[in-house]
């Protein structure tokens, strides 16, 4: 018995009791290899699938496959784990900001199971956010079934989250750039070690399994200063589409939540509507990573205006998929809209000046995937590292780099919280570490409670008010009930100033009368910025706690800066 | 290098065991001056050093000093934290009185000539510290007036003294004649209080009070025929029970 709680307590085990650097590193090792082989699972699953199904795209009612596999997808998240539908990744921003990365165990493999089924089925959407969540709930569950802390535990959902990313991509450096740049939002050397250990764990485990193969390998690209000019051309079309993406998205959104049909056949109207696009365009169906290979390899052969239209229509696919009730991730589409996007303009390039040398088309592709993903995820560090790491071209990294910031920088200028921080930021649920907001957040009122305050009776006279006031140290003083104990009001010492010296009145006068009735008050359960704000608001300096209908202290700005300071040491310092 | 002399050099001997103590929880939260609800969430949030063992936390104090100081924060280790120190209790009016003493027939035409005779008997004074508070006293005079009326004054120098008398006293002193003070009212003087306090919240105790018992018309009225020492401290014993029991 005492050597299963030994076990369940590494943090005591000689090794790691001079510093908890190694137990995080050796705790991201098992959370990179699970979450690692959880992404394999779902990659695996999601292929089988959609090789079993498309044996049988050719017949017409292949249209309804999205539908179904919508449906069973949105009924496994609604009646059997009980989750919201949707990605995964707010919830696992929001978590590591409020909640210091608590997951549930069920989200582990939820949004793998509802992921596969929406995508294996033809959905498009892709796998890399369900991963993410999945990844980021094994490594929340590690943490608590070794009791770590907190902070630790912010830190090995990372782990889960690149390890994740990084199996999926074969991308080390991706998961690890976009673990910090997306998910935890902040870097820091304490952070960064585990996790990039986490990473390589979850690439070794996918090579081990798949093999060491690049997705999307490709020819020698050679780039000239003018593919570099024009590159900057496709940012600003890039950017385009990663609003027109992002927007769409939140319509489709709008539209299906206001039917007040049952979410399943929600789901199954967007499936539905999504078959009938991959009827025609095959190429919009599932993650997309067959036509992403062809337009690579510069083996797409369809014209300028199919290409555009196939970009378009995967646009209105994905988001009827994602914004009807589906589940999956916007990575994958993302990779796929840039790619079309990046033809079309190198089509259009092509056709507007054909006596210039372009470099080859699959090049455009290339930077097309990454403008969009930095443009969606409004995270360039993430666009440029995926897309190198992905197609393995080292070379292409100029006009990458460029793309990435111009398109990053106009997504942010037209929308300024990229998609997985939408939500949150509308909510006001984004907390960045060290920001006023998660100082604030993580301080309660009962912490800064000030308890030196005399509190007097209703009925008490002037007179032996004034004795009180001779013993007090403060200017407030709650007013209570008689009996019950109830807080009526508060005397403040600077409204009573000019009749504390006016002998007549210290028998005339009970305290009932001279108190204030109208005071702001606050129960400790308020939050700290809405109080702060009611004190702005009515230029208040203090203002009384309230619990059960009895004062139980003082909160003052003064105490406050003390507290926050501290806070703000302890948070912000490494 | 021997063990012994690493210690003698690091001078281990003489510090007390204290710097290799573990600390509480809530003894954390005294040295750092913060209530233990935030150290709770600090444990939990995995923000300051401990060390779990079964459900209580323990804090080693040489690491938390060291992290106090990275931080930035005060870390007041708990042998070190000023208690609180209860205010010395004020001396009431009849033993510093006693102290001083009461003495009649104080001889002089002028103030300058009643203090300085008065002075003379201030007891436990040596010449030069006579002259000093002399000087003191003619000083406040200049100011204004301390004749608070009714033909009673109150000198006391301008700052207490600190060093200059071991213990606060009251010196009363009957005069053979009333003298001009150039009173509040006016009113020649005929007895006079002098005040010597160590601390400022001492004089102001002791002004109050005596304050409280010149409000009685009666009293004042009864000191304009010298009463024996033993009724004039019946007299003040009285007062002080009514204003002890006021609060």
């Amino acid at each position: 018995m005492s050597k299963l709680k030994l076990l369940r307590y590494p943090a005591n085990w000689p090794l790691f009791r001079t510093d908890d650097r190694l137990l995080l590193i050796f705790i991201a090792i098992i959370v990179g290899t699970c979450s690692g082989l959880g992404a394999v699972a779902l990659n695996r699953s999601i292929l089988t699938i959609f090789d079993f199904l498309y044996d049988y795209h050719h017949l017409w009612w292949a249209f309804f496959f999205p539908a179904i596999g919508a449906v069973l997808s949105s009924l496994f998240l609604e009646k059997i784990v009980k989750e919201g539908a949707g990605h995964g990744v707010p919830e696992v921003i929001y978590s590591v900001s409020r909640y210091g990365g608590l997951l549930r165990f069920r989200s582990s493999y939820s949004r793998l199971i509802s992921s596969c089924l929406t995508i294996g089925s033809g959905g498009s959407a892709g796998p890399e956010a369900p991963v993410v969540m999945s990844g980021a709930a094994i490594g929340s569950n590690i943490a608590k079934f070794f009791s770590l802390n907190d902070r630790q535990r912010v830190t090995l959902v990372g782990c889960g989250a690149a390890g994740a990313i990084s199996s999926i991509f074969n991308a080390p450096i991706a998961g690890m750039v976009f673990t910090m740049e997306v998910i935890l939002g902040e870097w820091s050397s304490v952070n960064i070690i585990p996790i990039a250990i986490a990473s390589v764990a979850g690439t070794e485990v996918s090579r081990i399994l798949q093999g060491n193969q690049i997705a999307f390998s490709h020819r020698h690209f050679s780039i000239d200063f003018t593919d570099i000019t024009a590159s900057i051309g496709l940012a600003v079309i890039t950017a385009a589409a990663s609003i027109l993406l992002t927007r769409m998205l939140g319509y489709m959104n709008g539209v299906s939540s206001r039917l007040s049909f049952p979410v399943w056949i929600r789901a199954a109207i967007g499936g539905c509507a999504v078959g009938l696009i991959g009827f025609f365009l095959p190429d919009v169906l599932g993650e997309g990573y067959q036509p992403i290979r062809a337009m690579i390899e510069g083996s797409f052969r369809q014209g300028l205006i199919a290409v555009a239209l196939a970009g378009i229509a995967k646009i209105v696919a994905t988001s009827l998929t994602l914004g009807w009730g589906g589940s999956g991730g916007i990575f994958a589409p993302s990779l796929v809209i840039g790619s079309f996007v990046g033809l079309a303009y190198h089509r259009a390039l092509v056709f507007l000046w054909p006596a210039a040398s372009w470099v080859n088309e699959g090049c455009f592709a290339l930077l097309g995937m990454a403008g969009l993903i930095s443009g969606i995820l409004q995270a360039p560090l993430t666009g440029i590292f995926l897309i190198v790491e992905i197609t393995g071209s080292y070379e292409v990294i100029l006009p990458l780099i460029l793309v990435s910031a111009v398109s990053t920088t106009l997504c942010h200028y037209i929308e300024p919280a990229s998609i997985y921080l939408k939500g949150l930021v509308e909510k006001g649920h984004l907390l960045r570490p060290g920001t006023d907001a998660r100082v604030l957040t993580d301080l309660s009122i009962e912490e800064l409670l000030e308890t030196d305050c005399i509190t007097v009776k209703q009925n008490m006279l002037l007179r032996d008010f004034i004795d009180i006031i001779k013993r007090s140290h403060r200017n407030y003083f709650p007013v209570e009930e008689e009996d019950t104990g109830y807080f009526l009001g508060m005397i403040h010492l600077d409204d009573i100033r000019p009749y504390l010296f006016d002998f007549m009145m210290y028998d005339a006068v009970i305290l009932g009368q001279l108190m204030n009735t109208r005071v702001e008050t606050v129960r400790p359960e308020d939050d700290l910025a809405d109080v702060l704000r009611k004190m702005d608001e009515n230029r208040l300096f203090s203002m009384p706690v309230v619990a059960n209908k009895r004062f139980i202290g003082m909160i003052s700005k003064a105490t406050l800066l003390d507290k926050y300071r501290k806070e703000l040491i302890v948070q912000t310092a490494p | 290098m021997r063990l012994a002399d690493f210690w003698i050099e690091n001078d281990y001997f003489n510090t007390p065991l204290i710097i290799f103590m573990k600390l509480t929880i809530k003894e954390v939260a005294r040295s750092l001056d913060l209530p233990s609800n935030t150290l709770e969430r600090w444990v939990r949030q995995g923000r300051i050093p401990m060390r779990r063992t079964g459900n209580t936390c323990m804090f080693k104090k040489s690491v938390l000093e060291k992290w106090a100081k990275n931080h930035n924060l005060l870390f007041l280790p708990p042998e070190r934290i000023i208690e609180n120190k209860p205010e010395p209790i004020l001396e009431n009016l009849l033993p510093l009185m006693k102290r001083g003493g009461i003495f009649y027939g104080i001889k002089g035409d002028d103030v300058q000539s009643v203090l300085l005779n008065a002075v003379d008997k201030i007891p436990g004074l040596a010449e030069s510290q006579k002259d000093q508070l002399y000087e003191k006293l003619i000083e406040r005079e200049r100011l204004t007036s301390t004749g608070i009326g009714k033909g009673i004054a109150i000198p006391h120098p301008r700052t207490p003294l600190s060093n200059a008398i071991g213990h606060p006293l009251i010196t009363t002193c009957f005069l053979e004649k009333a003298v001009n003070f150039g009173a509040v009212d006016d009113k020649p003087v005929f007895v006079l209080f002098i005040l010597l306090s160590q601390s400022v919240k001492g004089h102001l105790h002791l002004l109050s009070r005596l304050a409280f018992c010149m409000r009685d018309d009666a009293f004042v009225e009864s000191l304009k025929e010298p009463p024996a020492i033993d009724v004039l401290c019946s007299r003040i014993a009285d007062f002080e029970e009514k204003l002890d029991k006021r609060g």
